[in-house]
This record gives structure tokens, sequence and C-alpha cells, in this order.
């Protein structure tokens, strides 16, 4: 599956908890996908720093090598290390799904927590604007977006940011005018604190803890969608290593070396199920009968 | 809900109809707008391209000046959209900067194949999430079941272009197929279609799974159990109906994924429909092209939603009660 799709929880699986992190790390599937995405941000923080060998050379005495000892996924038909281009790809395919995922979360918390709790024309003008952004499907709209601005990565980002921003700006929307309903926020109220420390102190940390929730379950499928692009040719240009990038340029090959899958394709399903097992893990949390 | 009235039958049933249908149209025009915008936004002047598209090397302003009034850029915006809409209706998409043909006529000459392929996964996925689904609830907790839960979990964490492009690989490798041939025909769409509807399935097959799962505890379920129905009686009778709504829903939803990703789709099985078209005007930057792929799969998009929640309707007569 892909990105703008069923993935997305309708609402936060969790409310405003301050323990997610030591009750996910307790709950089996919530365990695995935690460590699955902490060995992956450790692969590309090493990655971005250190490779086993020059991610960018080519080496033709070295082509279309089999995995071996030295080549622990093989080489690719310039006689690149795949490891090391996969380990240096790493950082580009995880930091630019963070990139795009906290410019969405920013935009999407700002927008929606005004339109909630201004409410009136503001409310209705916001809405209005995420309805328009929302009449093309996202992908679709990526497209557009990316034939207006050129191929290539920052532009990319771009493209993924405006794809995406409303449906995070509505559910910000619903979460605060939740919060603005519950009893600590009435407590604030009558006690007469003023306003802007209601919002600040105890309306926007519940809204942005429970939107940051629902945007790192989205990082498997943004990481997905960028390489999709860069597969493409539309975001990570060549030399530079991505994973999706880095399936475009030996897919020539893979009937000769099908090992030069494995890294790439091994990497983004693993950073998808990560996530999916941690969003599982949230649901289970949140609703404790038997799944 | 206490106080409410009934709509009675098929009255509340055309009114709800009707208010959706307009909902759609509403939806049709803004996006026809941010579409028509894309011309008027891409960067460069338009008649220089125009001109430049039609072969003229050295532009004059008179030249300029004549292409901007043909084309009606003098015109204020409003006017422009008007007349841009206009044509649009009549099937007129403008020229493509790079070949010189209409558009309508190059896109015509590659729908089918998108169709074809498109169509056919969709329909893969619709009969492989339920023939799944309904074996996994059949046999809970069984084999088969583990491994339909197996099959979910991962075609939900491979991307689509991944898991085609290893199935794929898989074929053409592992069962000496030698090269997949494209020819856009319906016996070349089967085995992409295929792959394509596999990986589709997953999440259906997940979400059909656990309703119908829900629905196997429900109230209804147990009365019809008490007065001594089969398993696969309450199954095909009693629950299966009742999950078909989220199910058609979960489709709607997925339809614009899977128009959105069939460049990507295309691109992977090298494909002759419109994605690859679109990848085409891309990297050329062929704006009319553009607009006119964007435009059908926003139309389709819009359409494939309005069907499917038409189809809910008529299905659900609780939809059909005015909300309070």
């Amino acid at each position: 599956m892909s990105l703008f799709d069923l993935t997305r929880p309708e609402a936060p699986p969790l409310a405003g908890d301050r323990h997610v992190l030591s009750r996910l790390w307790r709950h089996p599937s919530g365990r695995a996908g935690l460590l699955a995405g902490l060995a992956l941000m450790l692969f590309a923080l090493v990655g971005a720093v250190w490779t086993p060998h020059p991610p960018d050379r080519p080496d033709y005495a070295r082509a279309l090598h089999a995995p071996s000892l030295s080549h622990p996924f093989g080489t690719d038909a310039t006689g690149r290390d795949l490891l090391s281009r996969a380990m240096d790809g790493a950082h580009r395919s995880i930091g630019s799904a963070l990139v795009v995922l906290g410019a969405v979360f920013l935009i999407g918390l700002l927008v929606g927590t005004t339109a909630g709790l201004a409410g009136g024309p503001t409310d209705m003008a916001l809405m209005r604007l995420t309805d328009i952004a929302m009449t093309l499907p996202g992908l679709v709209l990526a497209f557009a977006v990316l034939g207006l601005l050129g191929p290539g990565f920052v532009n990319l980002l771009i493209a993924l940011i405006i794809a995406d921003w409303a449906w995070y700006a509505r559910l910000a929307r619903s979460l605060s005018l939740d919060a603005r309903q519950r009893p600590h926020v009435i407590a604030a109220r009558m006690a007469g604190i003023p306003p802007w420390r209601i919002v600040w102190g105890h309306i926007l940390p519940g809204v942005a803890l429970r939107l940051g929730i629902v945007a790192s379950l989205a990082l498997g499928g943004m990481i997905g969608a960028i390489s999709g692009f860069s597969f493409l040719g539309l975001g990570v240009q060549p030399p530079r290593a991505e994973w999706g990038a880095l399936l475009a340029e030996s897919r020539l090959y893979f009937s000769l070396a099908p090992w030069l899958l494995v890294a790439p394709a091994g990497l983004i399903f693993l950073s998808v199920l990560s996530a999916n097992l941690i969003g599982n893990a949230l649901r289970d949390l949140a609703s404790p009968k038997e799944a | 809900m206490i106080g409410t009235i009934r709509t009675s039958g098929r009255g509340g049933m055309v009114a709800a109809a009707l208010a959706r249908t307009a909902q759609a149209v509403l939806t049709a025009l803004a996006a026809s707008v941010i579409v028509w915008a894309l011309l008027p936004l891409a960067p460069g002047d338009v008649a220089t391209r125009v001109l430049l598209a039609r072969g003229v090397q050295e532009i004059s302003a008179a030249e300029l000046d004549a292409t901007r009034a043909e084309l009606g850029l003098n015109d204020p915006l409003p006017v422009q959209f008007l007349h841009w809409i206009g044509r649009v209706v009549q099937g007129d998409l403008g020229q493509s900067f790079t070949s010189q043909a209409p558009v309508t006529q190059e896109i015509l000459e590659r729908l089918p194949a998108t169709l074809i392929l498109l169509g056919l996964a969709l329909a893969l996925s619709i009969l492989l999430s339920l023939l799944l689904a309904l074996i996994a609830v059949g046999y809970r907790d069984g084999w088969p079941d583990r491994a339909i839960r197996l099959y979910t979990q991962i075609g939900a964490a491979l991307p689509t272009f991944v898991f085609a492009l290893l199935a794929l690989t898989f074929i053409v490798v592992g069962l000496q197929m030698g090269r997949v041939l494209s020819d856009a025909s319906w016996r070349a769409a089967l085995v992409p279609a295929f792959i394509i509807g596999l990986d589709r399935a997953a999440g259906w097959t997940q979400l059909l799974r656990a309703g119908l799962l829900e629905a196997m505890s429900s109230g209804y379920a147990e009365v019809a159990r008490a007065r001594g129905a089969s398993r696969r009686r309450i199954l095909l009778r009693h629950t299966l109906p009742n999950t078909a709504l989220p199910f058609l829903t979960a489709i709607g939803v997925s339809i614009g994924a899977l128009i959105g990703g069939a460049p990507l789709i295309e691109a992977i099985f090298t494909w002759p429909g419109l994605g690859a078209y679109l990848l085409e005007a891309l990297s050329a930057r062929n704006y009319p092209v553009i607009q006119a792929y964007v435009l059908i799969a926003a139309l389709s998009y819009v359409t494939a939603a309005l069907l499917v929640d038409l189809i809910a309707l008529a299905l659900d007569p609780r939809l059909r009660e005015p909300r309070s």
C-alpha cells in the first residue's frame, strides 16, 4: 500500500497520554516496532558520517559482484558497494520524510488550532482552504506541483508538503475543538487564567502530542512515497543515493543480479513495518479488547 | 435518534443522492479551478512556450502579441478560466507542446491501456480480499488464518511499487518467463493487474476480516446462531452484507491512491498508458499534458467517490436520514 491511503488512523488512537513510550515498550508489537525504528535511525545516523566504502565512487573491476563478506549486499553495475549506498541513502530517505512530516505537522497544528479556537469566519475560511487542497487525491496533487516546479529533491519535498498539510490541519482542528471541552480547560477558564495561557499551556500540548503520534505513524508511508518518486527520477537525482533511487539504478540488472533488490527493498519494507507495528500497538492500547 | 422523523423510503433516497451529487459537482468545479491555474502559475511566458512549441525559432514582439491575443492571454483571469472550461467541456484540452497534436487525441489513444490495467487490478483486488477474508474468518486461528494474517502484514508494509518490482523480478527470474510483454491487451494486463491486486488486497483483507469478526460476535449473529443457522450461513447471509459498507468506503478512498499511483505502476511494467504519458510530459515541461492528466485523474476520482457513496446510500437506509 502506498501513501495517502487507508494506513492513516481516523483519529489518534491514544488520548493525550504522556506515558505512551513506556506503554508501547511493554506491548510486544510496540516494542518490535520501536526497536526496528531505532535500528533504522542508527543506520541512517552512522551512514551520514561513515560508510565502509565510498558510496559514490565507481569501481568497474568490481561490477555486479554477488554478496560477500566485504560487500554484504553485493555491488551495483558500476561496482559501487550497495551497503555503503544504502547507508548513505538512509539519511536522505528517512531525513526527507522527517522534514515533510515535521512541516505538515507544524502547518497543520498552526492552521488547525487557529481555526478550531478562533471559530467563526476565520474557521470557515481556513476550512474552505483545506477543502480546496483536498479536492485532488494526494499523489495527483503532488504530481501537479512537481509538474509546475520541475523534478528535484527539494521540489519533491515541497510538493509532498502541499499535498499533505490539509489533512493534518483538519485533524488538529477537531482535536482542538475536543480539547476546548475538556474539564481541565474549563476549570482553567473558570479560574480566570488568561486565554493565551490556556491555549499555550492547556490546549496546545495535548493537541501537539496526539497530532505528533499520528504524524510519526505516517513516517513509513512517507518514506515509501519519497522513494517512489525518486524511483521515477523525480526526486533525488543521481549519483546521490536514496532507497528508491537505488531500486531505479539497478532495475535493469535485477534478472542478472536479484540481490541488488535486497537492501533497498528490505529497508523500505522495514521502515513501513516498524510504523505499522507501532500503529497496531497504539490501537491495541487504546481499545484493550481482543483484536 | 429520538425525535428525528424518518424520511419515507424512496423520497429520502432521492434527496440524499441529489445532495451528494451536487456536492460532487462542486468538488469537480473546485478541482478544475486548480487544474486550470496550473498553466498561468507555470514559470515562463505561455505565449513564448506555445510559439517555441510551434517551431518558431526567432520570436518577434509582433508574433508574441498576436499569439497572446489568439490564446486570450490579455483577458482577465476569470474570463480566461471560463474560456478554458468552455473548451474542456467540448473536449478540447489544448495542444501538446512537444508533438503539436491535440492533447485530447493523445489521451484517448492511451486511456484504454490505463483503464484496462487499473480496472482489472481493482476487480482482482476486490475478489481476492473478499475470498481471503472469508477464508480467514471461516478458519479462524487455524493455519489458513495465520497465513493470511502474515500476508496482510507483509502487504501493508510494502509500497505497491516495491512489491511490484519484487514480484516482477521473481516472475522473470524465477519462472523463466523472459520479458513480460506489455502491448496493452487484456492478456498482457493479467500479470501486472494480479500483482497490483495482490498488493492492494492486503489492506482490504485486514479491514474486512476485522469487520467480519466483529459482526460475528454481534447480537444478530448470536440470534441467528441460536436459531440453528450454520456458521457458513451466518457468515455469508448475515455478517457479510453488514460489513460491506466500510469495505466499500475503503475502496472509494483507495481509488484515489490507485489513480495517483498509475505513473509508478506503469513505469514498472513499461505499460503504455496515461501514467507513462504524464512522466514524459513532466520531464519535457509539457504543461497542457500535465494539466490534462491532473484533470482526468481528479474527475475520475470525484466520479468514483460519488459512485461509492451512491451505492452506500442504496444499501444502507440509515444514511438517508437527514443529519442532525
